[in-house]
């Protein structure tokens, strides 16, 4: 991917959360591109940091306690971070649209699926409503929903989970946005509706050639479908690069580590491979690298130092000044 | 749906027949008799005291005295053991004396505390927010009576206008504007009064509700379409919001009658809840009872408006 093709580029993005005593950095410096048609995939652990980032993106940051403390966020060379309420309304919904993580709690429990869906057209386009109405149906359709006539004139307590993962879906198509965030879309799901919904954001985007950015903790949902991965860690990316060189060659101790805890069919039965430790207070990050006390490579440089983004070609980085190759130590 | 209003309608009587029951016995329990057969007024001889006991029935077994009662109730025969009148005539004059005063007093607390509380949850934190929450808690913490007096001062000081009692003695001799006026500066007091502590309460009430939505992810949703910020708290959260109080609207019904016996004590007020307590005072059974009745029928159509209304509300509820 070259440079000027990036659709979305979040340079440096520090969000913090303010309380009485104490900054949580949530978001500490994170950079990263999702260019045209490609897939993203933000993987980490609860609480690294990924859904800020994603909610930064679409300017839902609640702010106060939240507070944007640095960086920039370009779509389509624009920088996001500076552009006023009305103009971030402009792009929410329209250009970037968002599906969240809890279908059951996602959608208004006191509007019909119609109202929803229709609404998302309206905000950022004028149609009489029986247009509003037949690209609604168009919408459910494309989601693979059956009946949608019907479907649209329900209320979403009457809905599977799927389907209202569907439904949300159909209600981020409703613009044609450039770029969707998906924020752990299947994880509130049953394993067989989770297939179904991947398989489904995988069409639509070749459909529409759009940009997803995919935030997920589920490895076996990026090796689905990331075209390139970032892993995050504390408020920072650990390593990022393309999908195979992150999975097959991962350079960071975190990634390999979150990989070795995969289970698989050659450590039937062995004990899983856990990380020692829990991921650090955002308020009381360690100094140095902020994984060291959970790294069984740490050096003394580890304590004391903020590690430098390594290269290793191909858009392939990790932060992590101890060298790795295929988790062999130097 | 039928099946539901038959079902609540045989549920409701039979609460109805076992409040009958509890609060008749509550009455008798109460110590003291009726002022009508006081046997320590010296003014009563034994005599007179058996004749007044027997013409009540006083002297029948209870379940006999509720038979009669219940019978007396429901064809309409109930008198005031205190003056001979007829118990509903009594109380249908009290209630359209008290009605204004529950309307307007209603119609001040729901109108006000629902536009303070939306904004206090809006802006929390901001100045707005604060400063009305340190009105509710001074609203909350202030006695109702002691608030009067001072209201009563202020406005009489200032005004010179007269504000206890429903009118001005005599007003009935002059042109129709200025009876309205009176009247309208006589209800005026009252019913603020009524509505201070009702605003406070409900407002908070509202504020945290609207708090509580505002965090929901469905309103995440809505912000994240790109709806203005108007559209997002005033459709998508306040919709929500607005759910439990139509639990609180079909509960106010009851408040007709109990709600207010201190402001009508204050302001001298004619109205029911004074009625009802001057009844207690004198053991006016028929009229306690019947007005109980009546509160517990008012309960209970409260509680039917308000499941209906549900179901009106959130097409979670079918009934």
């Amino acid at each position: 991917m070259a440079d000027n093709e990036a659709l979305l580029s979040v340079e440096e993005l520090k969000v913090y959360f303010r309380s009485e005593d104490e900054v949580a950095r949530a978001v500490d410096g994170v950079s990263f591109k999702v260019g045209r048609e490609e897939t993203v995939c933000l993987v980490g652990e609860s609480g690294c940091g990924k859904t800020v980032t994603a909610l930064s993106v679409m300017g839902l940051v609640p702010i106060p306690p939240g507070e944007i403390a640095g960086g920039r966020i370009l779509f389509n060379d624009q920088n996001l971070l500076v552009f006023n309420d009305n103009e971030m309304q402009a792009i929410r919904g329209n250009q970037i649209a968002m599906v969240f993580q809890e279908p059951l709690t996602s959608l208004n429990p006191v509007f019909t699926i119609g109202d929803q869906i229709g609404e998302a057209i309206q905000v950022h386009q004028t149609a009489p409503p029986t247009e509003v109405i037949q690209r609604s149906e168009q919408l459910l359709k494309d989601v693979g929903i059956a009946d949608p006539a019907q479907r649209l004139k329900d209320y979403p307590h009457q809905l599977s989970g799927g389907q209202r993962q569907r439904v949300m879906i159909a209600m981020a198509l409703a613009c044609d946005p450039k770029l969707i965030i998906a924020d752990e879309p299947t994880t509130a799901l049953d394993v067989t509706v989770q297939a179904q919904i991947l398989r489904l954001l995988e069409r639509i985007q070749k459909e529409r050639s759009m940009s997803v950015l995919y935030i997920t903790h589920d490895l076996g949902v990026v090796s689905k479908v990331a075209d390139r991965i970032c892993v995050m860690y504390a408020g920072i990316i650990a390593e990022q690069g393309k999908k195979d060189a992150v999975l097959k060659t991962p350079k960071h101790p975190y990634t390999q580590a979150l990989l070795a805890s995969l289970p698989n069919r050659d450590k039937r039965g062995q004990r899983l491979y856990s990380i020692p430790g829990t991921v650090p207070n955002p308020a009381y990050k360690p100094r140095g690298c902020p994984f060291h006390p959970r790294c069984q490579y740490a050096i003394q440089t580890c304590c004391e130092q903020f590690p430098e983004m390594c290269h290793y070609g191909d858009a392939h980085m990790a932060r992590c000044p101890v060298i790795f190759d295929d988790g062999r130590e130097n | 749906m039928i099946s539901f209003i038959g079902r609540s309608i045989v549920q409701k009587i039979i609460t109805l027949f076992f409040v009958s029951i509890v609060s008749f016995l509550i009455i008798h329990l109460a110590p003291g008799e009726p002022s009508q057969v006081d046997p320590m007024n010296p003014k009563f001889t034994r005599e007179m005291v058996e004749r007044f006991r027997e013409e009540f029935h006083l002297d029948k077994p209870l379940y006999r005295q509720y038979l009669y009662f219940y019978r007396d109730l429901f064809s309409g025969k109930t008198i005031s053991w205190k003056d001979n009148q007829p118990a509903f005539k009594k109380i249908w004059e009290r209630f359209l004396n008290s009605l204004p005063l529950f309307i307007v007093g209603t119609i001040l607390t729901w109108t006000i505390s629902f536009p303070v509380g939306i904004r206090s949850a809006i802006f929390r934190g901001g100045i707005y927010d604060r400063s009305a929450t340190f009105f509710s808690y001074l609203l909350i913490s202030i006695p109702g009576f002691f608030f009067a007096y001072i209201l009563i001062m202020f406005v009489v000081n200032q005004f010179h206008v007269p504000v206890i009692g429903m009118e001005t003695f005599g007003i009935g001799e002059t042109s129709g504007f200025n009876r309205i006026m009176d009247r309208i500066w006589h209800l005026l007091l009252p019913s603020l009064l009524g509505a201070t502590a009702g605003i406070a309460v409900l407002s908070r009430f509202v504020r945290s509700q609207m708090l509580e939505v505002e965090g929901q992810d469905y309103v995440r949703t809505a912000k994240a379409k790109g709806l203005a910020p108007d559209q997002v708290h005033y459709k998508h959260a306040l919709r929500n919001a607005l759910l439990p109080f139509v639990t609180m609207f079909g509960l106010i019904l009851p408040g007709l009658i109990g709600g207010s016996v201190i402001i009508e004590s204050i302001f001298a007020w004619p109205g029911m809840g004074r009625m009802a307590y001057e009844a207690i005072l004198a053991r006016d059974y028929p009229i306690i009872l019947t007005l109980n009745f009546v509160s517990a029928v008012l309960v209970l159509i409260g509680t039917f408006i308000s499941d209906l209304l549900y179901m009106v509300v959130d097409p979670r509820i079918r009934l």
